[in-house]
């Protein structure tokens, strides 16, 4: 990584819109970002269960890994519980550790 | 004092339905004994495995929804642990937990009450009213995620 990250610090939280790229090939990025929320606040869902696969699976992409909070916007609490409920459910392999 | 537990368990694929049936009585056999109560049942039915266990790439899931104390748990890890039919299981206390959800809930909902007869109108949402933010608003950053840092 060559520093071009424009998030400020805070856990990455996701800068709202306007972030200014001071980077060299600033040109290229979008001026524009919207400011992520987190999807288990903003649909109200309180219960995150290690059963239900569908819920889980956006966090859980090609490589198996959990889905970093500062690229899908979940809030702390969230992750949390989200990260209980992958690996719960992992043991029951309804979600693989790894890919190949 | 009674806890609530869920038991989930995985019977290899070689079992008949008759031997998962067995299993499942076997589990109530020992709730029963250690006097425990059986909530709720549910077959998942055979599912594709997310990684292979052993040499099985798929299993037969059952749920069991338990109340009852540590000591009856204990006793039916123990069992399931040396049963050679069942290749996982996991038990999880979920009364503490299901508690703090429905806390949660009752409050959002008193909370958005109280603002909304607070603004003149009926306490519950009528069906078809308000649109919440923009139809495509939190639609489709959420999973394309990865574009920024990994470019």
């Amino acid at each position: 990584m060559n520093g071009r990250k424009s998030f400020g610090g805070g856990g990455g939280r996701g800068k709202s819109s306007t972030t200014q790229d001071k980077g060299k090939d600033g040109q290229r990025r979008p001026m524009f970002r919207r400011r992520k929320v987190c999807k288990f606040c903003s649909d109200k869902i309180d219960d995150i269960n290690y059963k239900d696969i569908k819920l889980l699976m956006p966090f859980v992409p090609e490589r198996a890994k959990v889905l970093p909070r500062r690229i899908s916007g979940t809030c702390a609490l969230h992750q949390r519980k989200l990260r209980t409920a992958i690996m719960r459910a992992r043991q029951l392999a309804l979600i693989p550790y790894t890919t190949e | 004092m009674s806890r609530k537990y869920e038991l989930v368990y995985v019977v290899s694929p070689d079992a008949t339905d008759n031997q998962v049936a067995d299993l499942h009585t076997q589990v109530e056999a020992i709730i029963q004994r250690l006097g425990g109560q059986l909530e709720k049942t549910d077959n998942w039915g055979r599912r594709k495995l997310a990684y292979d266990i052993g040499r099985h790439k798929e299993g037969t899931y059952v749920l069991e929804v338990i109340n009852g104390g540590g000591e009856l748990m204990k006793e039916i890890d123990r069992r399931l642990k040396v049963t050679d039919l069942v290749i996982r299981h996991l038990t999880v206390r979920v009364d503490e937990e299901q508690g703090v959800v429905d806390r949660t809930r009752a409050r959002r909902t008193e909370i958005s009450r109280r603002r909304r007869t607070a603004r003149g109108l009926t306490p519950d949402r009528q069906p078809g009213e308000g649109q919440r933010g923009e139809p495509d608003d939190d639609r489709d950053d959420r999973f394309e995620m990865g574009g920024e840092e990994h470019r």
